[in-house]
């Protein structure tokens, strides 16, 4: 099995990069104008928290005829600032452990010296509902090294079926000796549709894109929802490396039942298993603009969209503490 | 011969605290070489790891200085519906490495399994399955699937009944299996064997099959709602024995 780290890839891309240091900021003012002027703040629906977190991600590749396996295991602490009204602010960043990947036959960095540390995301983000149609507009540093802007829509119309689409104006930043940044000037964007079959828990998926590095394709995926664990089966297909499919894994972790404070710290509300039988890294791919966001979820909050596994019993019941 | 006492003692007197429903070695439900059309409860995943006598590999594929070598494999399955478990399965090869024959490598496949119909008062359950279905999916998804083998890929169609015998369950079970690669066709054809439940500690099965070419006794158990263990003796002589770890990821309990 293989869970991709793609960190290392950074040195790489920065090779094609160029250095514009407004980016991010212009990105970010950007982002603010696009989501400000929609909704006036109203009571505190979405209280306040500060949430501190951090998962673990795990890895092993079975590529190497001399090694048994390469491992990978990582920690990702990371926060989210809900300041109401669904704004969020959230960040992450990746603490290698054991690195195995970056080894001389598959990295020719291999013996510079490496930073353990990398910078994964940091970005605001704002959720609102217009009528029928529920938005998701973010702002800042994406996963796979992306800043810029991301709007997400989600159109219900009904119980069992739902419209959907993610599109995104970004660049690619480097922190690999020092920040570099690419122009913002790559859109990349998906759209498709969502069956929910209340009754199994089965939900199915279907979007065709542009994706992140300029591939054309679409993805099919089948997701059986559990009590607190989803699976998927998925096939994919593209312009550049044809078709892909495998499985992915989503387990929530406990505790379960959780006291809600102003400044909460637990794990990752998460682990993410995703397999791929033909290990295509660079097609078919999306940023994440959430350090928690997975299939299970969804994109928006459960308090705002009900609709799919929201409509399931929660993973975790949180109770307020005063 | 006096190993084969010692694996034969060994296997009667781990029926009495053992047994399940797993052809375990593939995280499938079934006998132990044998499929039947009983099905995992749906919401079941597993999580395991076997190891297998040379006797249960194929004859090409499993062999180092012409000889072939006992091994391992582990695997993870799921039974998203009750009609259906699918399983992902990793078997270890061997390879020369500094001179040294070492489990470097393996044969990655995948298994499912489908029930059109399940057993009523009067009729049997009626399943289909297919083992090593990865090649079937690779060419179906690449055009490049040169190296892509089917060590273990087999179609199969298997009934099974359950009787109840004052408590006990007797289950027979009958299954035309067809392998696509020649050399594995000694277990081609008419399959089947029957296990039995004691009433006194149902999570326990005891196994006897056929496989086409040899007989087969075995043995499992599910301890403490997640454990899972099973062992075999093939052709009365060759043992096979494995463990995993069961859970419903629907959050139901089940003894067996």
């Amino acid at each position: 099995m293989y869970i991709c780290n793609r960190n290392y890839n950074m040195t790489l891309m920065q090779k094609r990069t160029t250095r514009h240091k407004t980016a991010p900021l212009l990105a970010l003012m950007l982002g603010l104008v696009l989501v400000c002027p929609t909704q006036r703040m109203k009571a505190q629906e979405h209280k306040m928290s500060f949430d501190i977190f951090s998962g673990l991600n795990f890895g092993f590749r079975d590529i190497s005829y001399d090694r048994q396996y390469d491992l990978y295991i990582a920690l990702t602490p990371g926060f989210k600032w809900h300041f109401g009204d669904h704004w969020q602010v959230a960040g992450q960043m990746i603490v290698d452990i054991v690195d195995q990947f970056d080894n001389p036959y598959y990295n020719p960095y291999y013996n510079r010296q490496r930073n353990i540390f990398h910078f994964r995301m940091l970005d605001i983000s704002k959720e609102l509902r217009l009528g029928m149609l529920y938005a998701k507009a973010s702002a800042g540093f994406f996963t796979e090294s992306r800043y810029g802007v991301d709007l997400k829509l989600f159109l219900p119309l009904t119980s069992w079926f739902a419209l959907e689409a993610q599109g995104g104006l970004t660049g690619l930043f480097s922190t690999s000796g020092g920040w570099g940044f690419s122009p913002m000037q790559r859109f990349a964007g998906t759209i498709g549709g969502d069956i929910y079959l209340s009754r199994s828990n089965t939900q199915l998926r279907g979007v065709i894109g542009s994706y992140l590095y300029r591939d054309l394709g679409f993805e099919v995926e089948a997701i059986r929802h559990f009590r607190h664990s989803s699976v998927s089966l998925y096939a994919n297909w593209n312009n550049k490396d044809d078709f892909d499919g495998g499985f992915r894994v989503v387990v929530a972790l406990p505790p379960y039942h959780r006291k809600q404070r102003m400044v909460n710290v637990r794990p990752a509300a998460t682990f993410n298993m995703p397999y791929s039988i033909m290990m295509h890294e660079w097609t078919n791919r999306m940023y994440h603009t959430d350090p928690e966001e997975n299939m299970r979820d969804g994109w928006f909050s459960r308090d705002l969209l009900e609709w799919g596994s929201h409509t399931m019993q929660p993973d975790f019941i949180i109770t307020p503490k005063e | 011969m006096k190993r084969h006492i010692i694996y034969s003692i060994a296997l009667m007197l781990g029926i009495l605290p053992l047994t399940g429903r797993a052809q375990q070695y593939t995280g499938i439900s079934g006998l132990i070489h044998v499929p039947s059309a009983e099905m995992h409860h749906e919401g079941d995943a597993n999580i395991g790891i076997h190891y297998l006598n040379k006797e249960m590999l194929p004859d090409i594929g499993f062999t180092y200085n012409n000889e072939k070598y006992n091994t391992y494999d582990y695997y993870l399955s799921i039974t998203p519906y009750s009609w259906i478990e699918l399983s992902y399965i990793c078997t270890k090869r061997m390879d020369l490495v500094n001179g040294e024959p070492k489990y470097r490598r393996k044969d990655r496949n995948a298994s499912i399994k489908i029930r059109p119909l399940k057993e009523g008062k009067y009729w049997p359950a009626v399943a289909i399955g297919c083992n090593d279905v990865g090649s079937s999916v690779a060419s179906l998804i690449t055009s490049s699937n040169n190296n892509v083998q089917l060590y273990f890929q087999n179609y199969y169609a298997a009934a099974t009944k359950h009787f109840d015998l004052g408590g006990n369950i007797l289950g027979v079970t009958l299954a035309y299996r067809y392998y696509t690669r020649d050399y594995n066709d000694k277990w081609n054809g008419l399959v089947g064997g029957i296990t039995f439940r004691p009433s006194f500690f149902p999570q326990a099965r005891a196994i006897a099959e056929w496989t086409g070419n040899e007989f087969q006794l075995g043995i499992d158990a599910l301890l403490f709602q997640h454990v899972f263990i099973q062992a075999s003796l093939k052709d009365f002589k060759y043992p096979n024995v494995g463990l995993s770890f069961q859970m419903n990821l629907l959050g139901k309990r089940y003894k067996y």
